[in-house]
């Protein structure tokens, strides 16, 4: 690897990212940079160890190329060490506590020390959550042994902390495809899933394996209407195993099972475009870990969260604050309804899920009209990109 | 060095190239496990304050200053006064205990280190464990006895304590002062 540092702080700013579960970190840090460079004409370098999983999110995406670009985003393979000529820009940021690579550290350390004085900002930006704790975090400085700062930067839904990421025609998107339903039947046309009517109930599942949703397809099958649970190959489909005619590893997109009331779809992969459009399409969507978290939010449609697992039942703590700030202006019936299916769910309690999800018929136009307001209050005038670039011009 | 996670109030550390006071340590869990210590920072030399904001396992230049086991002795405000095996007394300003002086109680027998810098006495660190008698909590809401269902209780001295659901009024418990967590029943 070489070192250019001839010319200290390009404009440029270098986002790192390591891949831990398949689609969230990536999936959020590739729709920051994204953002940042078509709304705020920065220019992005992102650097991701596991391309493979990127390719993912992004089918264009080579994972065997060490270099490339999309949506205006210089992608770099990150190896460690690194072996791509890196130069500063204004801004690193590690992206969910990862690791820079030493190399990287030495640099900002040298552009600390005079005479050049003059380190990039460095953020750790971090995993969004609704706790309290998080508005004392954010913002805080981090002295490093070399004495430069890193600061901490902390999505969250109040304006005391680092905001949500959300781009700006987002939910104008969204309401010129949910006007019209004739979007939806062309999507799932395009995904090659048959036989759904626009009036039929629609539910997308990306959730991690939990006995929670076998127990909610047992009790979809005998649903007095039709429902399509849309699903694509991966975690939740471990969960299903006992319903499915073949073995997983066999299953391909497009492919559907139909059980009483329920047909099971087989979802091919798409890009994150691809996804919110799948969100905004279904009638309720049960989503996991942070990225599809916050989109489904956005989708303006009832979820259910499957939390990512953390040790000592940790994340059930994570769970409960984000339940309190979301049903902060909801009836309590309605309330406590859904938190409690969200709850069971992610405890893997199938009779509690079965019961609380057969309450929530009763509480249904509530909760969406709930599922319509919320992403304007969420996002409390200020979206994470925006309050990041702010933050960046005043540290 | 320690870990973020392993500091302490009353420890003192080497922070752009001051010596630093810690006051009030807070460790919370970030996503995937990863643990979030915030530092509340008082300046030995110019007696500024600061918090930051570390990951659990950022290595941190603690400095091995003087040290000498006392027990608390009177409060004089804003000082609590220790004393030492051969009766002298330093005082400690208020503010640099943090959290400790919720634990700080009349006729205490706990042995404490107190840390001086130049001479100054600027911390106080609890002995890891201490026991106190709860002075006040709501009676079992469920009859748990498993531990698991907490509820505040407030103890000698005036600070409150997240202690289980099982706990009474008289009771004593044993506290981990560098977490303010209640341990168990003793």
């Amino acid at each position: 690897m070489s070192v250019n540092n001839s010319n200290p702080l390009h404009h440029h700013w270098d986002i790192f990212c390591t891949v831990v579960d398949n689609y969230g970190d990536i999936g959020v840090t590739w729709r920051l940079a994204k953002q940042l460079v078509a709304e705020y004409d920065i220019p992005i370098n992102l650097w991701v160890d596991d391309l493979l999983s990127f390719s993912h999110i992004l089918p264009m995406l080579d994972p065997h190329k060490s270099k490339q670009i999309f949506n205006s985003v210089n992608i770099f393979q990150w190896n460690n060490p690194l072996d791509i000529e890196f130069t500063a820009g204004n801004v690193i940021i590690e992206a969910f506590a990862c690791e820079l690579p030493s190399q990287i550290k030495s640099i900002i350390n040298q552009l600390h020390q005079p005479p050049l004085s003059q380190a990039p900002t460095w953020l750790n930006l971090e995993y969004l959550s609704a706790e309290n704790w998080v508005e004392g975090c954010h913002g805080l400085p981090s002295s490093q042994p070399s004495g430069v700062k890193k600061w901490f930067y902390f999505p969250g839904f109040t304006p005391k902390t680092g905001g949500l990421i959300c781009e700006r025609e987002l939910f104008n998107q969204r309401d010129e495809w949910q006007a019209d339903s004739t979007h939806k039947l062309a999507l799932f046309k395009k995904l090659g899933l048959q036989g759904i009517n626009a009036e039929d109930t629609v539910i997308s599942i990306f959730s991690y394996e939990t006995p929670a949703l076998a127990a909610l397809c047992e009790l979809w099958q005998a649903s007095q209407t039709p429902i399509h649970a849309l699903i694509p190959k991966g975690r939740s489909l471990h969960s299903l195993t006992s319903i499915l005619p073949c073995d997983i590893k066999d299953l391909i997109p497009g492919q559907q099972f139909t059980i009483g009331n329920l047909t099971l779809h087989i979802l091919p992969m798409t890009d994150q475009n691809g996804f919110d459009r799948l969100l905004w399409s279904c009638d309720f969507n049960i989503v996991r870990g942070e990225d599809s978290f916050l989109r489904a939010q956005w989708a303006a449609k009832p979820f259910i969260w499957h939390i990512y697992p953390q040790e000592d039942d940790y994340h059930l703590v994570k769970l409960q604050a984000f339940m309190q700030i979301y049903c902060d202006n909801l009836a309590p019936e309605i309330a406590t309804t859904w938190s409690e299916v969200n709850l069971a769910f992610n405890q893997g309690n199938t009779n509690a899920v079965v019961m609380h999800w057969q309450q929530l018929h009763s509480v249904n136009l509530s909760l969406m009209q709930h599922a319509i307001e919320w992403p304007i209050n969420a996002l409390n005038e200020a979206d994470l990109a925006s309050r990041l670039v702010q933050f960046v011009n005043n540290s | 060095m320690k870990t973020a996670h392993e500091i302490r109030p009353g420890n003192v550390i080497m922070l752009d190239g001051s010596p630093w006071v810690v006051q009030k340590t807070e460790t919370t869990r970030s996503g995937r496990n990863a643990a979030i210590v915030k530092l509340k920072l008082k300046n030995v030399l110019l007696d500024s304050g600061t918090e930051q904001t570390f990951k659990g396992e950022d290595k941190l230049d603690d400095i091995i200053l003087e040290r000498l086991d006392c027990t608390y002795s009177y409060f004089a405000d804003p000082m609590y006064v220790f004393m030492d095996e051969e009766y002298n007394q330093y005082d400690v300003e208020a503010d640099n205990l943090g959290d400790a002086a919720d634990y700080i109680i009349d006729g205490m027998e706990d042995v404490c280190q107190v840390t001086f810098y130049e001479g100054k006495a600027i911390s106080v660190e609890l002995p890891v464990h201490i026991v106190r008698e709860v002075i006040y909590t709501e009676p079992s809401a469920r009859g748990d006895t498993s531990g698991k269902v907490m509820k505040p209780a407030t103890i000698t001295g005036g600070g409150t304590v997240t202690v289980a659901d099982f706990v009474k009024v008289g009771d004593k418990i044993e506290i981990d002062t560098r977490t303010g967590e209640f341990k168990k029943r003793v």
